[in-house]
């Protein structure tokens, strides 16, 4: 990051409320030279908890708890790559159903993200209307998660050594009627985003990332594919039994904000499809397997690929009951370089959009401070000021 | 596993580009892992031969681990070309942990460098702009939590005290 | 009879804020859930600002960490009188799964005084919702 960060210049600015829709609790301090973003300084603090130090004072199964509630929104990715890593560490191998049940739920978790995302990034955009028929469609699958895991966001479903609860024939049929109303539903949104000119000019050329820009900064996940990279965990290095399903990694070439949103809903049509199969070929047997209680000293890493990109997890162990080291590094945090890139040259109006379209997934109390560079004049703004603004701005194009 | 294969190519390449008495220990885990200890001043070369010869393409993360029983800070690099993963690891003292930055070569690094350096302490020379990225902003600079010789409770009580003392924003 | 009036205003349509304090998303998201077609509490003419100034009710979620502290107290203070908080979620109430981090106060109350908690990890919609309507009873005892 260039530029110097100076904690008194954000001292004087008040973090205020915030709109729900907006939930990243990032300090974005921009440069900017009339309408035009110069520099960009983040600072990602406000959520800090200190969940890595506190992984050591806990044993492997309560650790599980502990990494679901690292974000809301990807909570079931996070315990599967944990429970993926501590069966790695103790060299366990899962049921065959189970990582068939991972795959399903992970994948229903990539719908409501993405579905939820979607709805975010229609917000920014002034269409309400939009929002508002999306998380509409999300309660869909909501319900189908409830259905399987009993939860409507921390599933707690992912265990060391398998998953807690199996799917039924009748909740296999459920799921597949709610998939194929999902598709329907999906369609219609294709259709808005292909044909509705207001969306468009919104996001056609806008917040644009070169390939080589993108595999430079490390970005990962959709904000990757869009700039037409191929690359996917799930493909690249499969775990759990996605070697066994056919799929494609969905990928856009533009690279602008457009990019983004047709690859997730196209990852959306996927992942509907990866469920059928899962579902069409999941094989018998049990759920869980044991796994002992202290795991001798080892040390693994483990990777996913969440909603938002990569996750990664690193493990080391001491023979305890315990975990010596636990790593996390989820991957909003890698695409933060990439969005100020992205970010740098645009009008104060599209940060909205640009910055909600790598779905950071922080929380809720982001602030954005400006500077006027040529008279030094600076002023702050919340998001819903800015959101405001962006649609006035617009309104007078 | 084919993956495997073209990860032992790559330790073995790795080898002959940084020279063999250079690479202390290699580890192989499943299923498409490696970790490798090299020696501290021959880092920068390493990872600029993975990313530059073997065509390695990002930097997943950088990890710190505290070992505090041989007096030791261990910092670990996690490379992949999206399908294998080379974690390259180097051992410092603990009572001077400096290691030279990567963000030269890698510039998506330096965020996890800063990371590190909250986290540890550990001094990444030629770092541009070293300065806390996830701790609060009256966070007494001498203190690193994930290292093993500070508990949670004598943390809290530090910031309680600085608190006291009239620091803001912990 | 003026007072009466504000205050029948008041419970009839309550404006609230939302706040998080270092939560991990999943009570936001239950919290935006709430406002949207499904569970639509703006039905109970409970509508959601954009400013503290604006606001009667502040919905905060998380289990406030140290960098977040001052700011919910400045935010806080910002609020008009009278003025209600509705902790959501364990993080809020006691911080939850959070306890014994180094970084978090375990729980609003540490901070400011909160009137209603609504447990759970995440609370559903529906449990909110609930949560709210009780503050309204507050509300029309205060």
């Amino acid at each position: 990051m260039s530029g110097e960060y100076e904690p008194e210049s954000i001292f004087e600015i008040p973090v205020g409320p915030q709109h729900p829709a907006l939930k990243e609790p990032i300090l974005l301090h921009f440069k900017i030279e009339g309408d035009i973003i110069v520099d960009v300084i983040p600072r990602p603090a406000y959520t800090h908890r200190g969940i890595e130090k506190a992984t050591e004072a806990r044993n492997y199964i309560q650790n599980i708890y502990l990494c679901e509630r690292v974000c809301g929104i990807c909570s079931f990715i996070h315990t599967l790559v944990y429970t993926q890593g501590v069966e790695r560490l103790a060299e366990v191998e899962p049921p065959p159903r189970a990582k068939y049940i991972r795959v399903i739920v992970s994948e229903l978790e990539r719908i409501h993200s993405h579905a939820l995302w979607l709805g975010v990034a229609a917000h920014e955009l002034g269409f309400d209307t939009l929002f508002y028929y999306i998380w509409r469609d999300r309660e869909l699958v909501m319900d189908l998660l409830e259905l399987i895991t009993g939860n409507r966001v921390n599933y707690a479903m992912s265990t060391v050594g398998g998953v807690r609860r199996d799917i039924t024939d009748e909740v296999a049929h459920q799921i597949k009627k709610g998939m194929k109303i999902f598709r329907e539903r999906l369609d219609v949104y294709t259709e808005v985003v292909e044909q509705e000119p207001t969306l468009r000019k919104r996001v056609v050329d806008v917040g644009k990332l070169s390939p080589h820009d993108a595999v430079a900064l490390c970005a990962v996940g959709p904000t990757l594919r869009a700039t037409g990279v191929k690359r996917d965990v799930r493909a690249d290095d499969p775990y759990q039994a996605y070697d066994e399903i056919p799929f494609n990694v969905a990928t856009y070439h533009t690279g602008d904000v457009l990019a983004q949103i047709v690859v997730r809903v196209l990852e959306m049509y996927e992942a509907a499809n990866i469920i059928d199969y899962a579902l069409d070929h999941m094989p018998g047997g049990p759920i869980r397997v044991k796994v002992p209680w202290n795991i001798a000293p080892n040390e693994v890493i483990s990777r996913g690929e969440a909603p938002r990109g990569e996750l990664f997890y690193y493990f080391k162990s001491n023979g305890t009951e315990k975990p010596e080291r636990v790593k996390i590094r989820t991957p909003t945090l890698a695409n933060i370089p990439a969005v100020r890139q992205m970010l740098l040259g645009y009008h104060i109006a599209e940060i909205p959009i640009v910055f909600a379209s790598i779905d950071p997934c922080l929380s809720c109390t982001a602030r954005f401070s400006f500077i006027d560079v040529k008279t030094g004049k600076s002023w702050v703004w919340d998001r819903e000021q800015l959101r405001r603004y962006s649609l006035k701005w617009y309104g007078k194009q | 596993m084919a993956g495997k294969t073209s990860l032992e190519e790559a330790v073995e390449k790795l080898k002959a580009g940084i020279g063999a008495e250079n690479v202390l220990e290699v580890k192989y885990q499943p299923p498409r892992n490696v970790f490798v200890l090299v020696k501290t001043e021959k880092l920068k070369d390493a990872v600029s031969y993975i990313m530059k010869n073997l065509n390695y393409q990002y930097v997943i993360t950088i990890t710190g681990v505290d070992l505090i029983k041989q007096n030791q800070m261990e910092v670990i690099y996690h490379l992949t070309d999206y399908s294998n993963t080379i974690s390259l690891r180097v051992r410092i003292p603990r009572d001077n942990p400096k290691v030279p930055t990567i963000t030269d070569i890698i510039p998506g690094a330096t965020l996890y460098e800063r990371e590190v350096h909250d986290m540890f302490g550990i001094v990444f020379e030629g770092h541009p702009n070293l300065v806390k990225l996830l701790l609060p902003d009256g966070w007494p600079e001498d203190l690193h939590p994930l290292r093993k010789d500070v508990t949670v409770q004598q943390i809290r009580e530090r910031l309680e005290e600085e608190r006291k003392k009239g620091v803001r924003g912990i | 009879m003026a007072l009466g009036l504000v205050k029948w205003a008041r419970i009839k349509s309550p404006w609230i804020l939302h706040f998080n304090t270092g939560a991990c998303n999943a009570c936001d998201i239950e919290v935006l859930a709430a406002l949207t077609p499904r569970f639509d509490v703006e039905r109970f003419g409970i509508l959601l600002k954009g400013s503290p100034r604006h606001a009667d009710v502040m919905v905060v979620t998380g289990s406030v960490t140290r960098q977040i502290r001052d700011r919910l107290v400045r935010v806080y203070e910002q609020m008009p009188e009278p003025k209600f908080v509705l902790a959501v979620g364990n993080c809020a109430a006691t911080g939850g799964v959070f306890q014994q981090c180094y970084n978090v106060y375990e729980g609003i109350d540490k901070v400011i005084p909160v009137d209603v908690y609504v447990p759970g990890c995440p609370p559903r919609p529906e449990a909110i919702i609930y949560g709210v309507v009780k503050l309204l009873e507050k509300l029309a005892k205060s």
